[in-house]
């Protein structure tokens, strides 16, 4: 619990070729966004790493473009720049709102989009010291044979809990992803798969470079849940997107996070288009999302809990997109 | 009342004369000094809860390079503690652990890294015994005992009946119960714990610096542990970054940096992480109460039964002043013909609890204003007007024979009542909007102290010189609360100086007399009473130095903004200053001692645990809460607070308004969201994000009231201000929540977990309830 942070390297290559040359070189190093959970887990010893190569001042990283053909979001933009930003909060609200409630007001100054992106999960038996995780003998997602939350199963269940992944996804967001050879582009989803310990499908060595977004989305928007109203990851996020077609669901897309251990699209909201929101929709909506998510003793709040308010956040951000849709369309 | 205030120099407040050092980072505080040559010191802490050492090898450690020292508890034969009649405990284990992060073993190493890489070559084995967590699986009649000599595992059972409560209940026309649990909190103060010890091998002696709220304490534990004389060492309190009784007692931490240093025959330096901090603990513990009250139709109250169970962690630390003073404070608030209390302080498995704001008294009145709000309601009656009809008329003694002298409280209630447009607003809220109320009520110093010695209970020496300064030296810790400053305005305003003239010098034990600490909100009425004794004493001096000066009568003479002069003779004019030089005339330096003794009549009943309780005079709140309640996550937002404090006299107006904000917004926390969870034992929540203090915005705005009751035998009439009304907010939360969305928790912290369970749980009700309806 007293164990000094372990001495590292740190590069600060001038783009990103370089960057990911800096990686191959020395396999165990690191990317260094805002270092808002990197150096954190560093010094509880759960992320080891003799090099890091900090990204955050790459010109290409920190652009940010908005404009008719979508917006392009550098992976080193920071949070508070992304929260702050007009462009971004007309067109696609959900990002800002959730932007604005990423922990405190230091750590958006630091933290990054790429960062938030590549947040490790979290779980209560995991981001504890050295000494709290070997009095249990460590655990399945670093250094042990068991996970403490479901010791019967076979997998980590360490909660992804980052704020901007489920609002990009209602966005129907892309990602684009610098490797040795070249760069591709990707849907967000993509990058994420339902596993605590290897949440991020990147490669050895994969950088974030930008997120790319389309030009004229849903209308979306953002809430979270936390004990505090500041600093707090969530219990559970949750962004929808929703178009009415004359008081008709056109489309509704919905994302979550904090109750997995990777970021959730709904599925089945098709079966809600077509047809009012009204109070059976939202029964049925609410329903969808209870049987989705899936949280578990990962946190020190009830997992249940996490399930009723991911489902309730559901319910009231497609009332309140559809009402202001309805009142739009009425003007 | 001690005591006129001449000048009233301190209104409406000054700020706290060490406020300027903090606010821009002058302020040094026990991590901050000086740490060339100092040696750095770590604790290796058990892995397992509850155990039998087999093995203890610490040979691997001792012999790494640059390892200076390495300590086991068989380098400390002796026991510490706060309470000469519960001392349990040793620096490092001897033979057993009994929580999961008891101190074991210590090293001081010339670096972090060595320390670090000494602890795990520490071997260490031990033949684990079942643990308990809970009060009810510790006190199990087959249970594994903590400590041998304490039966079921309790440290202390409390049977205290006064008046005749069978008679009560039966003159009452309602009789409720509630069992209520508050879940354990920690003071999470901002500065983590922290020693400096230096030991000087040639002369023997050792000077220690550390984060401590009782030096004197401290002094006495050392000399204890380490087997030395009083007169070789030295304890020193640098700057405090916060206390709230983490450091009320004699840290583990800071006797084995000071048997480090003396093993190592230098200085070592020990800092605790957060994690540490929480370890060490020492705060409120975990509670249940099973409260009964009467009441007749009218809000009278008739009788109260409480039963309070308090898990008290491995080891007994202040726990019998605990569970004591949770039945004592069910007196002194309102009138109570009949009361019985039966209280439990149990041992478990976990970091041992002690003393936190409000110690001991805030669970149960928080059980007590919950239940008293809910009769109230079932009696259509208003919760201000319930608690009109049970005042006490001071000045009394309660069924415990506590003295109150002075009592706000009616005044307290008119406040916050007019502040909070009560009258006006209760019941025509809107959906998810609340209005609940409080009353509390703290000690101004416990009469009687810990250890028994004859002494006063508060000595304060005043040093005049050459120089016209006046230098107040106490030996009480200035933890942030403003003693310092309350020292200096008690001595300005009696001697009639500008603030400016005094420089108070606190808490070393080399050149302040002994003081015993920062707790029960002592220092304002004992501290403050002998300083104002003591420039009675000094301004006696100067006066007559002055009339004889000035060749005028004695009785002629008066002081005030720094000047001495007679009234009658407007030339006769005398500065300070001049004043000062004329008394040192064939007397040289002048040192003036002011002493304080609590009477015998303020020092509680014969009953046995009567002292704890007993106290000069009480502070008495009342507190208003408005919340808006989210019942779709069951968020609750504070969206505003009216307190009014009766803290007798505000000495400093401006310290003593911060203070209150301080205890409304520590009240918060325990009611909101601070919780401490153990996971098999192991702090879950030992960081600042697991651990949830509230945010600045969560935070609402905060009117304060001063009432000032003017106690006859405070400070300028003055009692404590810091205390009284932490234990207000839990349960006006928990009435505003039940005002604005008509459930009952029976539970704390008030998070939106509980909130929605107990939503659902209604709805559940309902639905059962309906369901019945239509089969019949």
């Amino acid at each position: 619990m007293t164990a000094p942070l372990a001495p590292f390297s740190l590069v600060r290559p001038a783009d990103v070729a370089a960057a990911v040359a800096a990686y191959h070189d020395q396999p165990d190093s690191r990317y260094l966004g805002g270092g808002t959970d990197l150096l954190v887990n560093l010094r509880r010893g759960i992320k080891t790493g003799s090099q890091l190569i900090d990204v955050a001042m790459i010109p290409e990283l920190c652009e940010l473009a908005c404009g008719g053909g979508g917006a392009r979001i550098g992976a080193s933009v920071s949070i508070a720049r992304l929260a702050a930003a007009p462009e971004i909060r007309a067109r696609y609200p959900a990002l800002s709102e959730a932007a604005a409630a990423v922990a405190g007001p230091a750590h958006r100054n630091a933290a990054t989009v790429g960062g938030n992106l590549c947040l490790d999960t979290r779980c209560i038996y995991y981001n504890q010291s050295d000494w709290w995780r070997s009095a249990l003998g460590f655990c399945l997602k670093h250094r042990g044979e068991v996970c403490h939350v479901a010791p019967q199963g076979q997998r980590c269940h360490a909660s992804f809990s980052g704020d901007l992944a489920p609002a990009l996804l209602v966005l129907g967001a892309d990602v684009e992803v610098a490797g040795r050879a070249a760069r591709r582009q990707v849907p967000l989803a993509h990058l994420y798969q339902e596993d605590g310990r290897a949440h991020l499908t990147l490669s050895p060595g994969e950088l974030i470079v930008a997120v790319h977004l389309p030009p004229d989305p849903p209308p979306s928007a953002y809430e979270k849940v936390r004990l505090r109203r500041s600093v707090d990851f969530p219990l559970a996020g949750v962004a929808v997107a929703l178009r009415l077609a004359a008081d008709e669901l056109a489309s509704l897309r919905i994302a979550v996070t904090g109750t997995n251990s990777c970021p959730i699209m709904l599925e089945g909201t098709d079966a809600l288009l077509g047809r009012p929101l009204d109070a059976p929709a939202l029964l049925k909506l609410d329903k969808l999302v209870q049987k989705q998510v899936h949280p578990m003793r990962t946190a020190l709040t009830q997992a249940n809990y996490r399930r009723h308010a991911a489902a309730a956040m559901a319910r009231r951000l497609a009332e309140r997109l559809a009402s202001a849709a309805r009142c739009a369309g009425s003007t | 009342m001690s005591g006129e205030p001449c000048a009233t120099a301190a209104r409406p407040g000054v700020p706290l004369i060490d406020g300027v050092e903090k606010v821009t980072g002058r302020a040094r505080y026990t991590a901050d000094l000086d740490r060339r040559n100092a040696l750095v010191g770590r604790i290796f802490r058990s892995p397992v809860s509850h155990g039998k050492i087999v093995r203890l090898d610490v040979s691997r450690a001792r012999r790494l390079e640059g390892v200076m020292a390495v300590i086991v508890g068989e380098d400390c034969p002796k026991t510490y503690g706060v309470l000469p009649v519960a001392m349990n405990e040793y620096p490092l284990a001897r033979g057993k652990v009994r929580y999961r992060g008891e101190p074991v073993a210590a090293v001081a190493a010339v670096d972090a890294e060595t320390a670090v890489r000494a602890l795990a070559l520490i071997d260490f084995e031990v033949s684990e015994l079942p643990a308990y967590f809970t009060s009810e699986s510790a006190r199990a009649p087959d249970a594994v005992l903590l400590h041998e000599d304490r039966p079921g595992n309790l440290e202390r059972a409390v049977h205290h009946v006064f008046g005749d409560v069978e008679a009560g209940f039966a003159t009452a026309d309602l009789v409720r119960e509630a069992r209520i649990e508050c879940a354990e909190v920690n003071h999470a103060q901002m500065e983590p714990h922290a020693a400096l010890a230096e030991y000087d091998p040639l002369h023997g002696r050792l000077t220690m610096q550390s984060v401590s709220q009782v030096t004197f304490y401290l002094h006495l534990m050392l000399a204890r542990c380490l087997e030395m004389e009083e007169s070789r060492i030295r304890v020193i309190k640098p700057f405090i970054g916060g206390g709230f009784g983490a450091r009320v007692e004699v840290l583990n931490f800071e006797i084995v940096t000071a048997l480090l240093a003396r093993a190592a025959e230098g200085r070592v330096l020990m800092e605790l992480t957060r994690e540490e901090n929480f370890l060490t603990h020492r705060a409120r513990p975990q509670t249940a109460i099973s409260l009964k009250l009467g009441m007749r139709r009218d809000g009278r109250l008739t009788a109260c039964e409480c039963e309070v169970a308090q898990r008290g962690g491995a080891y007994g630390g202040y726990g019998i002043v605990t569970i004591l003073y949770a039945g004592a404070l069910l007196h002194g608030l309102y009138a109570i013909p009949a009361v019985k209390y039966d209280g439990y302080r149990v041992y478990a498995n976990l970091p041992p609890c002690g003393a936190m704001r409000g110690h001991g008294s805030v669970d149960t009145r928080h059980a007590f204003e919950v239940l008293l709000d809910r009769m109230a309601r079932e009696l259509n009656l208003d919760p201000f007007a319930v608690r009109r009809m049970n005042l006490l008329s001071a000045p009394t003694r309660t069924l415990n024979e506590l003295m109150v002298n002075s009592y706000g409280l009616p005044e307290c209630l008119d406040r916050v009542e007019r502040a909070s447009g009560w009258r006006e607003r209760i019941g025509r809220l809107p959906r998810g909007k609340g209005l609940g109320m409080a009353c509390s009520h703290y000690v101004s110093g416990a009469a009687k102290p810990i250890h028994w010695t004859g002494e006063p209970h508060a000595v304060v020496n005043l040093k005049l010189d050459w120089d016209g300064g006046v230098t107040a030296l106490t030996g009480a810790a200035d933890i942030g609360q403003g003693s310092s400053t309350m020292v200096a305005i008690a001595v300005a305003e009696t001697l009639g100086v500008p603030l400016e003239r005094i420089r108070v010098i606190a808490a070393d034990s080399a050149l302040t007399p002994k003081d015993n600490g920062a707790y029960s909100s002592r220092i304002t009425f004992m501290v403050g009473n002998a300083a104002i004794d003591a420039a009675r004493r000094l301004r006696d001096i100067l006066t007559d130095a002055a009339a004889a000066k000035l060749r005028v009568p004695r009785e002629a003479v008066e002081c005030s903004a720094g000047v001495f002069r007679a009234p009658n003779n407007p030339v006769s004019v005398l500065s300070f200053e001049d004043a000062a030089k004329a008394a040192l005339v064939g007397e040289g330096t002048l040192t003036v001692k002011g002493t304080f003794t609590c009477p015998p009549e303020a020092q509680g009943g014969k009953h046995k645990g009567g002292a704890v309780g007993s106290t000069m005079g009480f502070s008495y709140a009342a507190l208003a809460v408005e919340v808006w309640v989210d019942e779709d996550i069951g968020r609750v937002s504070v969206d505003r607070v009216w307190v009014a404090l009766d803290c007798g006299y505000a000495i400093n107006p401006l310290a003593v308004t911060g203070q209150i904000e301080g205890a409304v917004w520590m009240g918060m926390g325990q009611a909101l969201c601070e919780e401490t969870r153990y996971l098999e034992g192991l702090p879950a929540h030992a960081s600042l994000l697991e651990y949830r203090v509230p945010t600045s915005i969560d935070s609402p705005p905060i009117e304060v009231q001063i009432v000032e009751s003017r106690d006859p035998l405070g400070p300028f009439g003055a009692k404590e201000a810091s205390e009284g009304a932490l234990a207000s907010f839990a349960p006006a939360l928990i009435a505003a929540i039940a005002n604005a969305i008509g459930i009952d928790l029976n539970e704390l912290p008030a998070t939106p977990d509980r909130i929605v369970e107990a939503l659902v749980a209604r709805r559940r009700r309902s639905q059962l309830d309906s369901l019945r309806g239509a089969a019949r």
